[in-house]
């Protein structure tokens, strides 16, 4: 195979699309694949990021028009990669783009269909805190702009009945019933992973009480509950009411010892939670029940003293792992050791637990069908020949963002750049023509 | 030549067609007698922003020869790139176009037709009179220089010169002291199992010496700094023979580290130097010779307290990398000397990198581990509130302090010079915190390492590259760089040169000429964001693309 000038970035979130943007614009091919149908990543979950509480979609929305806009880039929505052969340099990938159902071509996201389609189901992306239709785009704002048919729970897909109401709808005759998924293979230099990462299964601590108490929530259960664009468009409600929590406990370090690592993210996204609770509610009481601090680096610590003592009640307990939370007469009840070690209680009216980030599930497989080998925590082991390298154990292809480990949004970007610029040295000279044609992004 | 304006209106669908009677916006315009003689083609299609429709446009463009060109469809985020891409396929410059959102700004979010339609016909209207005050702007590619200046030889400025350096890329690091390595590279020795990763140091110091594209300059001191991203034009001085050195370069890596906090007294931690304290990086210097542990009066210790977090209030930061180097010294001490009794006073633990989590239970089982609320220091004896708030103290033979990272003593004159900011907390500031960390606010300088904030080895390498991976992708060899084009300009005669515009660029692209009295803008650097264009009281400033008379004419004829 001759040096094609092409490379494959695996994972469109704020990684994936800035070294996919930088090597564009050095006029290499990129191909992005995203096994969601929407690109952006985690980030645009956050209504506002830390340290400065910067409007996430506003700070990724250009970067995700920019990405499928340009026309270097050919931008694999709701696709997997099948499988990886080859040699640093010579890589064949097999993509395989799983029916939408919708023409990204004639679709204006509009959303006429949604409300003729007679089926509704959780929306994953939302954390299941609300329904959507089985024709659907994940949340407001979404990019690109274009619905996608959930073929499991559609009537007519499975088979069910023969329902055309979402088609009937449609005045741009985008709606395809018939579509079929398309396996595609490209040849590429070079693949960089940036599938990003998950959240601790908090189900998992069952002290905690995480799934069977309702007003017990995960980190990205509050981001979505937080967010304008959410579920409940940024009403801070308990779930299933519409009553507004007066104390909230926010418990640090759920999960860390199980993983055996500290994630460095959970302090600041906790100290985040607090202005966002202060913010709709000034009134609330807030408590961190927490063990170690951990914010580093130049303005995370500031980040935390400028709360105040006033916005949060610290809670030392020299045993987080000793936290308990139970159903209380008419609330939560949450005990844990204080400093002296006794035991102490608090009545709350909602808990979120701060938990530890984790490799995404589907990470196992994609090391197996890229050939990678992953570290004793199930992240992206990278190569040890080279200590700032972020190549991994395979020669030509890399690894950047969270896949890597548990970071921020600052070191995401640190190491996609990173990345790009070492993909684009072990790449040829050779560059491509522009193509216009794939400008609108598939 | 009698200006022809096309007003092309895209139905998006029922989007725009449904709910605006575009039909009557088209006569209305047609018939519009408030532009004078000028010829006025306005028209409507189905989706102008798809294949056939740019087509469409395209050829009417040619076909009608227009002079200038108004598309009323949706929001410029989503097509606006698109319409210009057009036009720069015909005779039409694409800045005599304009779009205009008559989607999300009228027929989505007004509910009667005859409203949105309304406001639709205002929109284009005012669209019309402001594109007639447009003028033609013309790219200028400009050559760039791929050769790189680090400035600074520590591991973060090493890991950037050998990541850049190539055939066709000269990297010069130019450092003040007389050696390669920095902190790291005083410290190889400094390390216990696998945590060893400045022995690295002695790596780089070696793959740089060894790399025939990069050119070291020791002893010496970046002394002027003109230019801008492409084309830098650079001069280094040694500091003992005082010769100065040229060099042109078209990218800056600015890797010039830190230095530990010094302590005040007034901060509870006395450190002269004449008792038996010492700062972490002495302990670890001591560790890695090799030295034995000793006591000023000689004699080997029996107890060592590790004060953890000193400077950390003062500077309002944690350094993230004090607890690893503490957990680290004491299980060096602990498997040279076992007989030592070693105690950390800490407030958190923060072990942010990879194996932290194991580091930590090894020096637990090496060292007692006793958490403070608080704690300063009388001579070598520890008076800390414990967890509870109790008051305690306790007598060492020695004290070793780990003092936080701050920012090294000539961030100031460094940031004067390459006219990169500093922020709050010291160190350099970066374009933007989150998605941006290694660049500064001037295009083609950039900070890495330390000298960004404190941060660890691993993190101060990936900082380098960063910065390695928007050169490699952005100065490419044998390429040239566009720079903005609705650029602001400045009309000599009416500038008085007081100076205001210049105190306002974040881009550094103004300059005052003293000879004549008078602010220059550097077209190359400036971004067209407007700052200097309010804060000129003389109205000698004017951003192209964005003049007074555009938006005065655009905003009279949507209000007529």
């Amino acid at each position: 195979m001759p040096k094609n000038g092409s490379v494959l970035v695996i994972g469109a979130g704020i990684a994936g699309m800035k070294a996919g943007l930088m090597l564009a614009g050095a006029s290499k091919k990129v191909h992005l694949v995203e096994k969601l149908p929407i690109i952006g990543g985690k980030v645009i979950k956050n209504e506002e990021s830390f340290p400065n509480m910067e409007c996430s979609t506003c700070m990724v929305a250009p970067v995700q028009q920019e990405v499928l806009q340009n026309s270097n880039i050919e931008t694999y929505t709701y696709s997997d990669v099948e499988s990886i052969s080859g040699s640093k340099g010579h890589y064949e990938v097999v993509i395989r783009r799983k029916a939408r159902y919708i023409s990204l071509v004639n679709c204006i996201g509009c959303g006429m269909c949604f409300d003729p389609c007679p089926v509704s189901i959780k929306n994953f992306w939302e954390e299941n805190l609300m329904d959507m239709k089985a024709v659907y785009i994940p949340t407001a704002g979404s990019l690109p702009n274009v619905p996608v048919i959930d073929s499991t729970h559609c009537l007519h897909l499975n088979g069910t009945q023969e329902c055309n109401l979402c088609v009937e709808s449609c005045v741009f005759d985008a709606i395809d019933l018939n579509d079929k998924d398309e396996v595609i293979t490209v040849e590429v230099e070079a693949i960089l992973i940036a599938t990003g990462s998950d959240v601790f299964d908090l189900s998992l601590l069952p002290d905690l009480g995480y799934g069977k108490l309702s007003a017990v929530y995960s980190p990205l259960e509050f981001e979505r509950l937080f967010a304008s664009n959410g579920p409940t468009q940024g009403e801070l409600t308990l779930r299933g009411t519409d009553v507004s929590p007066k104390r909230i406990a926010i418990i640090h370090c759920a999960g860390r010892k199980d993983v055996g690592y500290c994630s460095t993210v959970c302090c600041m996204y906790s100290f985040k939670f607090v202005r966002f609770l202060l913010h709709k509610l000034p009134d609330a009481e807030i408590f961190n029940i927490y063990l170690d601090l951990c914010v580093p680096g130049k303005s995370y610590q500031e980040f935390f003293t400028t709360l105040g003592e006033k916005s949060t009640k610290m809670l030392f307990t020299p045993s987080i792992d000793d936290v308990k939370v139970t159903e209380g007469d008419s609330a939560l009840n949450v005990s844990y050791p204080d400093a002296s070690g006794e035991t102490a209680e608090l009545m709350v009216d909602m808990v979120i637990l701060a938990a530890a980030m984790v490799p995404d599930p589907s990470l196992g497989d994609l090391a197996e069908t890229a050939g990678i080998e992953l570290d004793n925590h199930g992240f992206v082991k990278r190569t040890e020949k080279d200590t700032g390298s972020m190549e991994t154990s395979k020669e030509g292809i890399f690894v950047a963002g969270s896949a890597q480990g548990p970071m921020d949004i600052q070191k995401s970007v640190i190491q996609a750049e990173a990345a790009a610029g070492q993909i684009m040295k072990i790449m040829s000279d050779s560059a491509v023509e522009p193509d216009n044609e794939s400008a609108l992004g598939s | 030549m009698k200006a022809k304006v096309g007003v092309y209106i895209c139905e998006c669908g029922p989007n725009i067609a449904g709910k605006a009677d575009l039909d009557k916006i088209i006569t209305y315009l047609s018939e519009f007698e408030g532009f004078g003689d000028v010829e006025l083609v306005v028209k409507k299609y189905g989706f102008l922003c798809s294949g056939q429709g740019k087509v469409y446009l395209e050829e009417e463009i040619k076909k009608q020869g227009l002079t200038h060109l108004v598309v009323g469809a949706c929001s410029p985020r989503d097509h606006d790139s698109t319409f210009r891409e057009v036009c720069s396929k015909t005779q039409l410059n694409p800045y005599l176009y304009k779009i205009i959102n008559i989607r999300e700004h009228c027929t989505w979010v007004i509910d009667d037709m005859e409203k949105a339609t309304e406001k639709a016909t205002s929109y284009l209207r005012a669209g019309v009179a402001r594109v007639l005050h447009h003028s033609e702007l013309f790219e200028h590619p400009i050559d760039v220089n791929p050769d790189v200046l680090v400035i600074g030889g520590g591991v973060a400025g090493m890991e950037a010169a050998l990541s850049l350096a190539a055939e066709n890329r000269n990297v010069t690091v130019v450092e003040k002291s007389d050696c390669l390595g920095g902190r790291a590279g005083k410290l190889s020795g400094f390390s216990f199992q696998k945590w060893s990763s400045p022995d690295q140091a002695e790596k780089l110091i070696k793959a740089v010496r060894d790399n025939p594209h990069i050119n070291v300059f020791l002893d010496s001191e970046v002394t002027s700094v003109i230019g801008f991203l492409g084309n830098f034009e650079i001069e280094h001085t040694s500091l003992e023979s005082k010769v100065i050195t040229e060099l042109l370069c078209g990218s800056i890596v600015t890797a010039t580290g830190s230095d530990l906090y010094r302590t005040t007294g007034t901060d509870g931690f006395s450190y002269s130097g004449s008792d038996d304290v010492y700062s972490s990086m002495e302990m670890a210097e001591m560790l890695a010779s090799g030295e034995e542990i000793a006591l000023k009066s000689g004699g080997k210790p029996a107890s060592i307290a590790l004060i953890h977090c000193v400077g950390r209030d003062e500077m309002n930061y944690c350094s993230g990398v004090c607890c690893t180097v503490m957990f680290k010294t004491a299980c060096m001490i602990k498997a040279r000397h076992p007989d030592i009794s070693i105690t950390h006073y800490y407030r958190d633990i923060c072990l942010p990198s990879g194996g932290g989590q194991e580091l930590y239970s090894a020096a637990d089982s090496a060292a007692e581990l006793v958490r403070v609320k608080s704690c300063i220091l009388s001579g070598t004896t520890v008076k800390f509130k414990d967890k509870t708030g109790a008051e305690s103290e306790q007598a060492f033979d020695m004290v070793v302090l780990a003092s936080a990272l701050a920012p090294s003593e000539d961030t100031k004159s460094l940031s004067e010079l390459l006219g990169i900011p500093v922020d709050e907390t010291g160190f350099f500031q970066e374009a933007h915190r989150m998605t941006n960390a290694s660049a500064t606010t001037t295009d083609g300088i950039f900070i890495v390492g330390t000298a960004h904030g404190p941060k660890s080895i691993s993190d101060s390498m990936w900082f380098a590259r960063s910065a390695s991976g928007q050169i490699l992708t952005k100065l490419i060899v044998g390429e040239k760089l566009v720079p903005e084009v609705a650029v602001t300009e400045i009309l000599e005669a009416y500038c008085t040169g007081c100076g205001n515009c210049l105190d306002v660029c974040v881009y550094g692209a103004i300059y005052s000429d003293p000879a004549r009295g008078i602010s220059i803008v550097n077209s190359a650097i400036c971004r067209g964001c407007g700052n200097c264009y309010g804060s000129c009281p003389s109205g000698s400033l004017r951003t192209k693309h964005f003049t007074n008379t555009q938006l005065y004419r655009e905003v009279d004829e949507a209000l007529r």
